[in-house]
């Protein structure tokens, strides 16, 4: 009978070994070379995450702080003389912006899950042993390819109602009779545009949790089989909580790039008809470039950062809550 | 004798060093995005090498930009302390304001003025007037094309109207398109309709909603531009008229609100409208899209309609490009040398034999041949002086942007009175940096 | 019989995934080969009747830059995944393996520093740039890319590393490794898959940018192949057959780089290296 309990690859460390003070050659070792503790834990600590911070500090430092601070004042033109919340209150009763953060958990939520369900049900059948995997697995990764203002054109075209192959399909198969304007009528417009951000994000997604999979050892599985568990039980009880890491990593890591995504939403319709598809990133791309107001461009792009930081805050507690 | 031997020596060597050196040279960046299109491309290659030839001691290096990026790209790099010398940009509308307002660009007065006192004569007063902001020029005046009517004699002539009388008043307008609804294949739908518009948030709405505007005696904003004035009757009859189109008579084709200006003429190459409003741009567009219909029997070409009883001023708006200089550049004299020679009257002519475009110059467009031998040519000319442009302030492209949605709404079922009160509110509170605390505008 | 079952439902389903994904690309590519008018035919058609190489291909490939766009393309996506992929297993196996002062917050910082949005922060690294003298550069580019992907990377090879044992390096250790040794010699090949992951969206991100690229290159030598073929939206249509071939001719390298490295995505944990 397979144990009805998950099986983790990791044993989970209580912590005790950390401080075990032994004889044996490992800790005594331990206490000179291999402490991942105290002050020469942290020492190699920081030498090691040195690069990143570094780099980031150098690059994305000064703008990120600029941007910031522009969300205050016209630092570019006056500097800080002006400092003001007005950009703020003026984001708080402007009802365009919170139209568009209804549009932003819409289509974020969309994607994110249709990119997780579709990423997941991938990876879970490339990670196993078929016929012709090297194929499929590149037939899984062909959307990633394209880059997304590409694929965002190619998408409208392909929706639209009468050049396009969308109805030109359906008219063909018989399966309705009238044009659909699927990128002209509100109600329809943002589950055509989740559709094509899907086709072209969820490989990512799967990607992660094909890694994922494989660094599940073989012999679980193997030792599971060997005790009679079907596919169903291996997936709930040996690849899911193994990779339910991942599954958070893909998931905030997800959703903070689809709060972002600008390109394809752009180029198929540039927010409308009449703000339906108007997500955060295309109203602070237009009040940056084509309005020239950045000031209020960077209080809503600092308001969604304080948003998605949030939401995130449970995410970074987990992933520090390992070693 | 040794003094002049060294001065042999001095003359005989700068001789030599600019006989080996060339003259001194200098460099300057010209960014255009028609450098993309192969005719154009053609045509501004050819210019330039004629420029250069004429002015040995400047070289010019191309930049090229896609229509859609250029804004961004130039605000960045003029931001940034770069950027190329000299930028052809439009629609006028779209930018001019917004650059020169925050100081982008040169200020051309002292070049203009050292040219000699009738230097401006030749344009459009309309033109020099769009490119003056705050009392100094700031740009030349570039392609300056009017809206029009284009219509296709064949479904006239199928549905039984006269090819030869195309609509004068909007009523007429009406009527016609309501005739040239119709099913033309005979499987029992309708497959071809009256008149095709742009309905997508773009610029090239403005272009065809603005001349329904003016039309009906109305305007976008007050003269003071200090309030929105769609408030007024004419604007909501108007409003309503267009609205109505599409929503009560639906005389335009389905999925208006996704279609933009090039849907659009898709739509009418494949012979699904019958007519559209158009620019000198149309013709060849429609031209390329079905290369094997003789296009040139077909095309009608008319001044956008009035309302009956009207004739007010101005029933059409036009589209307007300008060439101006960065304010980063390092060479603003040889850069004025450059816009001088593209805006000079021998390249204005050169623009429209190469790639069919309108000068803003008057010694060209109602002057010269060839745009007086072509028939859209000849109403797109006829059509400027009766044309006139939005304003021309650094809140129009948001402006634009509520009447644009207010009409998207309004095709969407929204009832039109609704739609364009909102619009009207929301343009008075962008305009709200334009009155003093107190002034307050009519409500709708 | 079950088996059988199951597999009939699964190769099913990833025909279904298949075919989901091709679509796009079969309309793409059989646009490549279109005529310009065709290409505007109404209703479409779903194979050219008069197939064309010149239209396409031939057209995009006589653009004066074509290739100059492409290695410029090649080398600011390959040099920003390698790098971003580099300093993030780095970061990756320091947040992992060590506890030290400040971790959580550290950790916090990386995820919010891509909470930002590129637009807002275009504008004041061009000014940097410019101000550097790594404007129009590709070190300008590289370095913009890695710091958009690090992120990511060292987020992502977090976790990764801790699905690592640290019995594995430290036993490296006791055979006289040192820290670094250990970390390259055990850690790293172990985590392939979540480098080749990171390596991948690196390289995509950067191949397929337009705002970036958009505004950090002025001359055309430097451009990439997504902005060169941007341009081919021009104010009035767009170019499709030539749009359409470029792109099917851009697709070409992140397939080539998926195909090497996805024999590294399979990780070989055997050898009985976890008791579990």
């Amino acid at each position: 009978m397979f144990r009805v309990r998950p099986v983790l690859a990791i044993k989970k460390e209580k912590g005790a070994d950390a401080g075990k003070q032994g004889v044996s050659p490992l800790n005594s070792y331990r206490r000179f070379f291999g402490s991942t503790t105290g002050l020469w834990g942290a020492k190699q600590g920081y030498f090691f995450i040195l690069p990143c911070f570094l780099l980031l500090l150098l690059v994305l430092g000064f703008p990120t702080i600029m941007a910031v601070l522009n969300s205050f004042a016209p630092i570019w033109t006056t500097g800080l003389k002006n400092f003001t919340l007005n950009y703020y209150r003026r984001l708080l009763q402007d009802y365009i912006f919170w139209n568009t953060v209804l549009k932003t958990i819409y289509f974020v939520g969309g994607t994110v899950t249709l990119h997780l369900i579709l990423g997941f049900c991938v990876a879970f059948v490339l990670n196993k042993e078929i016929r012709a995997r090297r194929f499929f697995r590149v037939m899984a990764i062909l959307p990633w390819t394209v880059p997304d203002v590409i694929a965002g054109l190619i998408w409208a075209w392909m929706y639209d109602p009468i050049s396009g192959i969308v109805n030109d399909f359906l008219h063909r198969v018989g399966l309705v009779r009238s044009t659909i304007e699927w990128l002209a009528t509100p109600t329809l417009v943002m589950p055509s545009v989740i559709i094509a951000d899907t086709w072209r994000g969820y490989p990512f997604v799967m990607l992660v949790l094909l890694a994922g999979m494989q660094a599940i050892p073989k012999e679980l599985y193997e030792a599971a089989r060997v005790d009679g568990a079907t596919w169903w039980q291996e997936l709930c009880y040996i690849t899911l909580p193994n990779l339910k890491r991942m599954i958070f990593i893909a998931s905030i890591l997800d959703i903070i790039w689809q709060t972002r995504r600008f390109g394809l939403i752009w180029v198929m319709t540039e927010g409308g008809p009449a703000r339906a598809t108007e997500v955060i990133s295309v109203l602070a791309y237009k009040t940056y470039f084509k309005f020239f107001d950045f000031e209020y461009a960077s209080a809503m792009s600092v308001a969604m950062a304080v948003f998605l930081f949030v939401i995130g805050l449970p995410y970074i507690r987990m992933m520090a809550r390992r070693v | 004798m040794a003094r002049r031997v060294l001065v042999a020596w001095l003359v005989a060597g700068l001789t030599l060093g600019f006989a080996v050196a060339g003259l001194p040279k200098v460099k300057i960046v010209f960014s255009d995005w028609h450098l993309v299109e192969p005719h154009w491309e053609k045509a501004l290659k050819e210019a330039i090498a004629q420029f250069m030839t004429e002015n040995p001691d400047i070289e010019v290096e191309l930049e090229y930009v896609s229509y859609a990026e250029k804004e961004t790209k130039y605000m960045t790099a003029i931001e940034a302390g770069v950027g190329p010398d000299v930028m052809h940009l439009g629609p006028i509308e779209v930018s001019f304001a917004l650059f020169a307002s925050r100081g982008y660009f040169l200020d051309l007065t002292p070049f203009i003025k050292a040219e000699g006192p009738d230097f401006l004569s030749p344009w459009y007063p309309a033109t020099i007037a769009a490119v003056t902001y705050n009392g100094r020029i700031y740009a030349m005046p570039g392609d300056f094309m009017s809206m029009f009517l284009m219509y296709n004699k064949r479904l006239f002539a199928e549905a039984g109207l006269d090819p030869e009388k195309p609509p004068t008043t909007w009523e007429e307008f009406l009527e016609y398109a309501k005739q040239l609804t119709r099913d033309r294949d005979g499987d029992g739908r309708i497959d071809t309709w009256g008149f095709g518009t742009v309905g997508k948030v773009d610029p090239g709405f403005q272009l065809r909603f603005t001349p329904l505007l003016y039309s009906f005696g109305a305007d976008y904003l007050t003269p003071d531009y200090k309030c929105s004035a769609l408030n007024t009757p004419s604007a909501k009859e108007a409003f309503k008229f267009w609205v109505e189109l599409y929503t009560v008579h639906k005389v335009i084709p389905p999925g208006v609100t996704d279609m933009s200006p090039g849907k659009v003429r898709e739509q009418f190459a494949a012979e699904k409208v019958a007519m559209i409003l158009t620019s000198g741009w149309g013709p060849p567009i429609v031209k390329s899209i079905r290369p094997d219909v003789n296009w040139d029997e077909i095309l009608g070409f008319a001044p956008v309609p009035v309302k009956a009883g009207l004739d007010p001023e101005y029933r059409t708006t036009a589209w307007l490009s300008y060439w101006a200089i960065n304010r980063n550049t390092k060479h603003p004299d040889a850069a004025w040398k450059l816009v001088k020679f593209i805006t000079s009257k021998a390249m204005e002519e050169k623009w429209f034999r190469d790639a069919n475009v309108l000068s803003s110059r008057r010694d060209v467009t109602e002057v010269y041949e060839p745009i007086l031998a072509s028939p859209s040519a000849r109403i797109n000319a006829a059509e400027l002086s009766r044309a006139k442009m939005v304003p021309l302030i650094p809140e129009w492209p948001r402006i634009i942007e509520a009447v644009n949605i207010a009409v998207q709404k309004g095709f969407l079922g929204v009832d039109p009175d609704l739609a364009l009160s909102e619009a009207h509110a929301l343009i008075n509170e962008i305009l709200a940096g334009y009155r003093v605390p107190g002034e307050a505008c009519p409500g709708y | 019989m079950r088996r059988k079952v199951s597999q009939v439902l699964t190769y099913f389903f990833l025909f279904g995934v298949v075919v989901f994904n091709i679509i796009p690309f079969y309309w793409m590519l059989i646009t490549s080969f279109k005529t310009d008018a065709e290409a505007y035919a109404i209703p479409p058609t779903w194979w050219p009747m008069r197939p064309t190489l010149y239209e396409g291909y031939g057209k995009v490939l006589m653009w004066t830059n074509f290739p100059r766009h492409f290695l410029n393309s090649l080398i600011v996506s390959l040099g920003s995944a390698i790098l971003s992929t580099l300093v993030g297993a780095f970061a990756g196996y320091g947040f992992s393996r060590f506890q030290f002062l400040g971790r959580s917050f550290l950790l916090g910082v990386l995820l919010a520093s891509q909470m930002l949005p590129g637009v807002l922060l275009v504008g004041p690294y061009f000014k940097m740039l410019v101000k550097i003298k790594l404007y129009n550069t590709y070190l300008g580019l590289i370095l913009a890319f890695t710091t958009l992907t690090l992120p990511f990377s060292a987020w992502m090879l977090t976790g990764f590393i801790d699905t690592v044992p640290h019995e594995l390096d430290e036993a490296a250790m006791i055979d006289g490794c040192t820290r670094i040794h250990a970390f390259l010699k055990v850690v790293f090949p172990l985590i392939t898959p979540g480098m080749v992951a990171t390596l991948i969206f690196a390289f995509l991100l950067a191949w397929g940018d337009l705002l970036w690229v958009l505004c950090l290159t002025s001359t055309d030598s430097m451009a990439t192949i997504t902005l060169g073929l941007s341009r081919l939206v021009t104010q009035f249509r767009i170019i499709w057959p030539q749009l359409m071939a470029g792109s099917v001719i851009a697709a070409i390298p992140p397939m080539v780089l998926y195909l090497i490295l996805q024999n590294y995505l399979v990780k070989g944990l055997t050898g009985g290296a976890v008791k579990g």
